[in-house]
């Protein structure tokens, strides 16, 4: 065997060990993070105060909160207990799951697009607001105009629509930005996220107030303008139409970006900026591009929450942004595996409520797990690691397990792009 | 005139930004001060008072004492975008420990403790298991966003801390009696460390040999390599001093309000992020940051007083007006020269 076959063999074999090692080290930081979660939890159950009677014995020490009983709830909890007697997978706590769950594939998507390209968009949440105003807003006034009858047939399509524009167009400022003025998108991402909460909390408070409500939102759009519930009940604000759209997105993006021309010139403009740019791929526009879908895809995640849940436009919309980064990098920025990572993430959230009523544990807790899988995800050398230690591998097999990391860690980071 | 046009072209843009925004001060002060019932003059009147320096002051040192955190460690190779994480962490920390002891220096030292232990986390994350540092630092900044709100919830009930004693002031007599820089020698002892922090860091980075090795392994890490330093010892000193200064700023900003408010996206509220700009615009020189982050500081004490002037701009949107000039000032100034090395990992030969 030459040099260059074997050369090429190993590329093959890393390429096909680095898909089936990805699910591995997504599995493992979850497992990872519960881990250092149940310490947590164990921690402040001993910090916090509670009666003798309430409190949970392990090995002879009380704790104010269970992890048992908290992960439990979560999980379970979040499928609408599967291991009770009379368990139909059409019930309100699940459907609530799949409604997050679908919110999710949207903003994960809106993440990934962008970080195939080389490029940190933080700002999912803020194109996220902008898309779910413009739709909330611009539903609310074609509802005045557009007969009863074709409602439901006009007005939602033109929700996602504008949703997609408000997005898309947010999304667009970072992207020129960092195109022709350099500016580092991690921090623009950011400081437009606070942009868009504080100019929509005054259109919201200020000028599109509902005359009718104390609280800051716009006026309601009418119910036949919303997605209806079907399978599920009313109470789970759910409808499996917009899942299903969710899912097509997620097929739609892939096919986008592993199959057409377009998907090329991003992901190498991703993996080797300079070699793409030397291959003709004009780097600035693959930018301006990326971040509009990008943002359009975030601005879709609002118009889906507003014609789904709110059927209005409110301040203080949840984090759906940040979780979308997580979303993504536990799918390794891999469209399909986003559906399954928004998933995972939209029975964390459900599950978050089940557990605020059976327990006295701080919601924050979520976050704190958020976080936690990031770090580990973006440590794939730490398993590694462990792996090795675990398994005395022949040194060969070493050497390759060393080499890996470059291949997917530079696929996860996107590149050298912060390096501005 | 087409001489000194000439003159400004073949300025940095860094230099023409900072030019630009001299200029729009001067012309905004002149204007203020013919017209002084016009909205330039309200701007004016709130520019020169002696509470805005003072609130200036205040508000600069958190985002200050982080950004020479971001210096330190950028400057090793390290891109640290977890600052906000170290001040949220330190700024939670600091309340309690000085609940808990009842003295607020003790607090003080809790917040820098609890900010170097998560830098030098990242510290480890990022160099023993190669992590990419830019999802590191946003992993620091989110479990210190659910963290500190969690703590403070299990802790007191609440995301936001009850209050505690605060640092005062130190006050300096006659002097502090000065017209408006008199706000220079009445003000929190925190104010005074940021001004000592910024010299301590530049004399560090330019006048010590810890400094030549920290430019040595963020510019030529295998130069320093070569000449039998460990890169990797260099990168986790420069970390653990950024996580020591980012607490320093955390615990001050809590401190000096007397509680901590976890509510969103907590106290800190994106001064993290602000601080990466500071460095960035002052590029990477304490003294540069510093004055970047007196713009920042400036604004911000600026538009918290205009909201109390009712000038007709909804507050709400005079809110947004820091993050917008943090834009604007990142889109002028740009290409920054950052080290050459920092994003990257490396990798001794010896290994």
């Amino acid at each position: 065997m030459s040099a260059r076959e074997r050369f090429r063999a190993l590329l093959t074999r890393l390429a096909g060990a680095s898909a089936a090692e990805r699910v591995l080290i997504s599995g493992a930081s979850l497992g990872l993070a519960m881990l250092v979660g149940t310490v947590l939890i164990l921690l402040a159950g001993r910090t916090t105060t509670c009666t003798p009677a309430s409190a949970t014995y392990y090995l002879g020490v009380g704790f104010c909160y269970d992890p048992v009983v908290v992960y439990d709830r979560l999980f379970l909890g979040a499928l609408g207990d599967p291991l009770s007697a009379g368990w139909s997978p059409r019930n309100t706590q699940f459907g609530v799951t799949l409604r997050e769950t679908t919110v999710l594939i949207f903003t994960g998507l809106s993440v990934a697009v962008a970080f195939r390209a080389g490029i940190f968009n933080i700002g999912t949440q803020g194109q996220l607001v902008v898309g779910g105003l413009l739709t909330a807003l611009g539903v609310f006034a074609a509802s005045r105009v557009v007969p009863t009858s074709l409602e439901a047939v006009l007005l939602i399509p033109l929700g996602l629509v504008l949703g997609a524009l408000g997005g898309g167009i947010y999304g667009t400022i970072p992207g020129l930005l960092k195109a022709y003025a350099d500016a580092n998108e991690v921090i623009t991402t950011i400081m437009l996220n606070f942009v868009a909460t504080g100019v929509a909390l005054y259109l919201v408070s200020d000028v599109f107030k509902d005359p009718g409500s104390q609280a800051n939102q716009t006026r309601s759009i009418p119910e036949l303008a919303t997605f209806q519930p079907v399978v599920f009940d009313s109470a789970a604000d759910f409808s499996v139409v917009a899942l299903l759209l969710g899912l097509l997105t997620v097929l739609g993006c892939y096919v986008l970006i592993e199959r057409t021309a377009f998907g090329y010139d991003l992901r190498t403009s991703g993996l080797q900026p300079d070699a793409a740019e030397y291959g003709g791929v004009n780097a600035r526009r693959t930018i301006v591009t990326s971040m509009a879908l990008s943002g359009a895809l975030g601005g879709i995640a609002g118009a889906v929450y507003v014609l789904m849940v709110l059927g209005k436009f409110q301040t203080g919309l949840p984090a759906y942004g940040f979780d979308g980064i997580t979303v993504s990098i536990l799918a390794g920025n891999n469209p399909l595996g986003i559906a399954f990572a928004a998933l995972l993430f939209g029975i964390l959230k459900s599950g978050t409520i089940v557990v605020q009523f059976a327990t006295d544990i701080p919601p924050q807790l979520v976050g704190v797990l958020r976080g936690l899988i990031i770090l580990f995800v973006a440590m794939p050398e730490f398993f590694r690691l462990v792996g090795r230690r675990l398994s005395p591998g022949n040194p060969r097999e070493g050497v390759g397990a060393a080499r890996t990391p470059d291949v997917a860690g530079r696929e996860s980071a996107g590149g050298d792009s912060t390096d501005e | 005139m087409s001489e000194l046009g000439a003159r400004v072209g073949s300025l940095t843009t860094r230099a023409r930004t900072a030019l630009v925004i001299g200029v729009g001060a001067v012309g905004l002060l002149v204007a203020g001060l013919v017209a002084p019932a016009s909205a330039a003059g309200t701007l004016v009147d709130i520019v020169l008072r002696e509470a805005t320096l003072s609130s200036a002051l205040r508000l600069s040192v958190p985002i200050t004492l982080a950004a020479l955190g971001g210096i330190l460690s950028e400057k090793a190779g390290v891109i640290n975008i977890g600052l906000e994480g170290l001040l949220i962490i330190a700024a939670f920390a600091a309340i309690y420990v000085a609940d808990l002891t009842g003295g607020v220096w003790t607090g003080f030292l809790g917040g820098v403790l609890a900010a170097t232990v998560l830098a030098a986390l990242f510290g480890v994350v990022v160099i023993e298991f190669r992590a990419d540092q830019i999802i590191a630092g946003l992993a620091v900044w989110l479990i210190a966003l659910g963290l500190a709100p969690f703590a403070s919830q299990v802790i007191y009930g609440g995301p936001n801390s009850p209050s505690v004693t605060t640092p005062g002031s130190l006050t300096t007599p006659v002097l502090s009696e000065l017209p408006v820089a008199g706000a220079l020698f009445d003000a929190s002892p925190t104010v005074y460390l940021m001004f000592l922090a910024v010299g301590v860091t530049w004399y560090l980075l330019n006048r010590t040999r810890f400094g030549r090795w920290v430019q040595a392994s963020g510019e030529r890490p295998e130069a320093l390599d070569t000449a039998g330093i460990s890169v990797s010892r260099v990168r986790y000193g420069a970390i653990v001093l950024s996580g020591v200064l980012s607490g320093m700023g955390g615990a001050a900003l809590s401190l000096d309000l007397g509680q901590f408010t976890g509510t969103g996206p907590t106290m800190v509220n994106g001064k993290g992020f602000i601080a990466i700009v500071a460095y960035l615009f002052g590029n990477y020189n304490p003294i540069g940051a510093f004055l970047a982050t007196l713009l920042f500081g400036g604004l911000d004490a600026i538009q918290t007083a205009l909201q109390l002037q009712n000038v007709g701009i909804p507050n709400p949107l005079i809110r947004v007006i820091p993050f917008v000039t943090v834009i604007v000032v990142l889109a002028l100034v740009g290409r920054t020269r950052i080290p050459a090395a920092a994003g990257d990992q490396y990798e001794s030969g010896e290994k």
